[in-house]
């Protein structure tokens, strides 16, 4: 019997221009936002290449100048000795950090507008590797871009509740409800024909022009976990349809007129997409304020002028602590770059409380949000949409954890080093600390996103139930 | 007659449920988000004041050291934060709140809050502007998408006609009725509004950004009246009321979600940004030329007369400095003016889509006068950049005089002293409307022209039925 009426509204549909209009809306903004999110990804990717190839190159002379000092072709000269843990640890041999963009990063810009996506290491302070930042106009920032998550979380949904707003109450004004409703079905089975029918063409036409678009953009098929994201997509995508739809059903189950429902559903959508999450956003940001940042300069800068005065009792001190460092026993030469690495240490140790409140703050506004998120279906499907395209604040935090980790590897192997002023030749070049982006394994995105799909699931499940519950009582007569 | 007309919309408004729901909420919502602004541009402004002091104190008790090192350990400026932030915030979570002030290098702002905020903050961040730019208008959609569209539905409008009522009275009564309406939610919020700003600022700076304010409430009643004008016409021309929801739905959207989007990535297309990686290293590239040490050593040697450098009655070491310097800042000029020039001519480029999307001019105007506008971002920086380069030839200035003989020359209290404190103010609203000519022109046209339209559709093209 459903498939009758699903048979019956593709025939209406067809006869009408609308069918021919959301097909060519739908390639439209899909072709263009995944446009916009495969031109960002090149740039990101030319970006590491470019970073990658001017390292590789920087490695090749460093060695080179370390040849030619050992084979005696070169006199070690200048502000710094090229050997010197500080100036290859600092610079000569600083690797980039990157964060290369996921294989699905076209479907969602997300934040990685707004998060490095590299770092260039040094030895000295991990603030001040974290604190750069891609340029960007500030003004475009702000407006966020045209990508696909905007055309899946916001607009969307309109399509959904433009070819779903009038189900029941068109078929009254015309009068060919009560016709309808003489043949022998219910009004449950006419819904649901009809939702069938209109869920399944947009979704398969989103589905089919992203599949499209991410061929076209070259996203490689051949990756496991990018069958697992797209799966995990495509489940996404449904239930976010299933609630829009549910959304449409309650409120033509009100037997209210066309423009009622049209001005309601209208409202329904301002309130979840648009100031729902403002709202909570508000909330957050008051319950957990986040200081400004120069209070963090401040204490920096106050720490490292304490610092300064007592260099060479911190240079003492740290190595007392490291004994194995002086092996003669004979006291620490406070030179330039020993006390300045020293007082650096300190400062970091210093100002580290000051960060983590920082850390702390945003996470307490983040878990907020994150249980908050499951009263907005835009927000879940947000999070879900940028776990998937790799472009999350998740993956991020990811990131700057290795980043950290790293740092730590380099300088617990060029630091010493610096004190205990070995020159460094060709040979430990090979043994240098190595970066490899380690990412997420599928189980965390599974994890992430499976918690947002079934938060997703109770919604759409709690509306279908209420709005068919609804349905029994609709009025059929006009 | 007029005022009849307008009497009965406005009490029609007040007995309808859904109007008085959206607008209590468009009300709270306005209200919440002034208080926060309040708040927020508070402590934050109370943060700024208090590290503007520290970081001048511990400039000038630095304690005795070479002038060159104090000229490392240089200032840090912090972006201040204009009153009317609090009504909007504009670009100010996506620009460096702090810049390092150092010998040899302009640095770039760090530490955008952005980057501190939780994943809600790129869906929207509600202030007075948003709920100005995006949430009003809606209000006024729904006011007055059915004002003749729907009375022609309900027989009604063929009534009134057949009064003998004038078409243009029955427009102007309608317009007015909505303009009313909306009047009894915005003065007691710009009453709000004003209070906060009131109580944000002291009277001095409060007087002085009374021109800021007027000129952004005529703005914004300029975007009102021009959203008034595009509904009555879309009314009078729709087939059906329902047409005309859509239709004016279809207009908001774009207008408020998608056009900004839209023009920001039209004028990275137009206008390409940099990556970070590659600005760096075109600057590190000039910066290595270097100067030419050997033609100032030739020229100094010609100017005194002398035959080497040591018989200098100068000391090289600061003229060096200086050379330096001079040279670096010829090349930050260019590379800096070229990257803001870029962001600029995107700016521009996005201020001229208020041509179809009226929210892009209102929001120029908006952040303008806010003082929180990219053009408002680059004047503080170039005012750091100015300073930078003032303390740093003071101390070079200190060093050219010290006498060769001394091994390591100090610079004590005195001279710190000598450098003045970094002084800031924002540009006058002068200024700030020349940058906003096309934006303001764009707003006054939108007005008029939906006005005329309005005025047009209801007197030839409304029909009764």
């Amino acid at each position: 019997m459903i498939a009758t009426i699903a048979k019956q509204e593709w025939r209406l549909l067809k006869a009408d221009r609308t069918l021919i209009a959301v097909v060519l809306l739908m390639a439209t903004l899909v072709g263009y936002s995944l446009y916009n999110g495969s031109s960002w990804v090149a740039f990101q990717r030319q970006t590491l290449a470019a970073a990658e190839a001017e390292q590789g190159e920087r490695m090749l002379k460093l060695k080179g100048i370390l040849v030619a000092i050992e084979e005696g072709r070169m006199e070690p000269k200048g502000f710094q000795d090229p050997r010197s843990a500080g100036a290859i640890g600092g610079t000569s041999a600083a690797p980039y950090l990157a964060m290369p963009p996921a294989p699905l990063a076209t479907l969602a810009i997300g934040q990685s507008d707004l998060y490095p996506y590299y770092f260039k290491l040094n030895l000295r302070s991990k603030q001040a590797i974290l604190a750069n930042d891609e340029i960007e106009n500030p003004t475009n920032l702000l407006a966020g871009r045209f990508d696909l998550a905007f055309v899946l979380v916001y607009l969307f949904p309109l399509l959904v509740l433009a070819l779903g707003y009038n189900m029941i109450s068109a078929e009254r004004e015309q009068g060919t409800l009560l016709l309808a409703l003489s043949q022998p079905i219910t009004m449950s089975q006419l819904v649901t024909g009809k939702v069938l029918l209109r869920g399944g063409l947009l979704l398969g036409l989103v589905i089919g022009f992203t599949l499209i678009g991410a061929l076209v953009t070259g996203v490689d098929l051949s990756l496991p976990t990018v069958w697992m994201r797209l799966a995990l997509w495509i489940g996404m995508m449904t239930l976010y349809t299933g609630f829009w739809f549910g959304l449409a059903i309650l409120v033509n189950g009100y037997g209210t007129s066309s423009a009622t429902n049209a001005l309601s559903l209208a409202g329904c959508w301002l309130g979840l997409v648009l100031v729902l999450p403002s709202v909570a956003n508000l909330i957050a940001t008051g319950m957990y304020p986040v200081p400004s940042r120069v209070e963090m300069v401040q204490a920096m800068r106050t720490a490292g002028k304490e610092a300064q005065t007592k260099g060479s009792v911190l240079l003492s001190r740290y190595m007392e602590d490291h004994p194995e460092l002086m092996p003669g026993g004979e006291k620490p030469q406070a030179d330039f770059a020993s006390l300045s690495y020293a007082v650096q240490m300190e400062v970091d140790k210093k100002v580290q409380p000051i960060l983590d409140h920082f850390e702390e703050q945003v996470d307490r506004q983040q878990s907020f949000v994150d249980g908050f998120r499951y009263l907005s279906p835009a927000i879940l499907a947000q999070s879900a949409i940028n776990d998937l395209a790799g472009t999350s604040l998740g993956r991020y935090k990811h990131f700057s954890r290795q980043v950290d980790g790293f740092f730590e590897a380099w300088q617990s192997y060029f630091l010493p080093k610096v004190f205990s002023k070995v020159k460094l030749n060709s040979k430990d070049v090979a043994g240098f600390p190595v970066y490899g982006y380690q990412e997420e394994t599928d189980g965390e995105i599974l994890g992430r996103v499976g918690v947002v799909l079934a938060g997703m699931l109770v919604l759409s499940g709690l509306v279908l139930v209420v709005a068919y519950g609804r349905l029994k009582r609709v009025s059929v007569a006009a | 007659m007029i005022l009849h007309i307008a009497k009965k919309e406005m009490l029609e408004m007040r007995q309808d449920g859904r109007f008085q729901i959206a607008a209590a909420i468009v009300m709270t919502l306005l209200c919440v988000s002034l208080g926060i602004g309040w708040q927020q541009y508070v402590s934050i402004n109370r943060q700024h004041e208090q590290a503007r002091a520290e970081t001048r104190d511990q400039w000038l008790t630095q304690g005795k050291k070479n002038p060159h090192s104090a000229a490392h350990y240089g200032v840090y400026a912090f972006k201040p934060k204009s009153p009317l932030s609090l009504v909007d915030r504009g670009a100010d979570n996506y620009t460096g709140v702090a810049v390092w002030l150092e010998a040899h290098k302009q640095n770039e702002f760090k530490y955008k809050p952005a980057r501190d905020a939780n994943t809600l903050a790129r869906f929207g961040d509600l202030t007075a502007s948003s709920v100005l730019q995006l949430l009003i208008p809606l209000l006024v959609i729904l006011m007055s998408f059915s004002a003749f569209a729907g009375e022609r539905e309900q027989g009604t409008l063929r009534l009134v006609l057949s009064m003998g009522v004038p078409r243009p009275t029955l427009a102007m009564g309608k317009a007015l009725g909505i303009a009313g309406g909306l009047g009894m939610l915005l003065v007691p919020a710009a009453i709000v509004g004003s209070a906060a700003l009131v109580l944000a600022s002291d009277t001095g700076s409060f007087v002085a950004n009374l021109p800021r304010l007027g000129w952004m409430t005529l703005s914004y009643l300029l975007y009102f009246v021009a959203f008034i004008g595009i509904s009555l016409t879309v009314s009078a021309l729709a087939k059906s009321a329902r047409l005309a929801l859509v239709c004016l739905l279809g207009f908001w959207i774009f207008n408020g979600l998608a056009a900004p989007r839209i023009f920001s990535d039209l004028s990275r297309t137009v206008y390409r940004t940099p990556s970070s990686f590659a600005f760096s290293q075109r600057m590190d590239a000039d910066l290595k030329k270097g100067f030419d040490e050997n033609g100032l050593k030739k020229k100094l040697l010609a100017q005194y007369k002398v035959a080497t450098i040591e018989e200098l009655p100068i000391n090289y070491a600061g003229i060096s400095l200086k050379a330096g310097e001079d040279h670096g800042n010829e090349i930050y000029d260019k590379q800096y003016g070229e990257l803001w020039d870029t962001f600029e001519a995107q700016n521009r480029l996005q201020q001229q889509g208020g041509l179809v999307a009226p929210l892009m001019a209102i929001r120029s105007v908006s952040m303008g006068l806010s003082g929180t506008d990219f053009a408002q971002f680059r004047d503080f920086s170039v005012a750091a950049e100015k300073y930078r380069r003032l303390f740093i030839d003071v101390l070079n200035a200190d060093i050219t005089r010290a006498p060769k003989t001394e091994t390591a020359h100090m610079g004590d209290d005195k001279l710190w002293a000598s450098v003045p404190a970094f002084e800031y103010s924002s540009p006058d609203v002068g200024i700030v409307l020349s940058q906003q000519t096309w934006s303001l022109g764009l707003l006054a046209l939108w007005a008029l022209l939906a006005s005329l339209a309005a005025g047009w559709a209801a007197t030839q093209r409304l029909r009764a039925e």
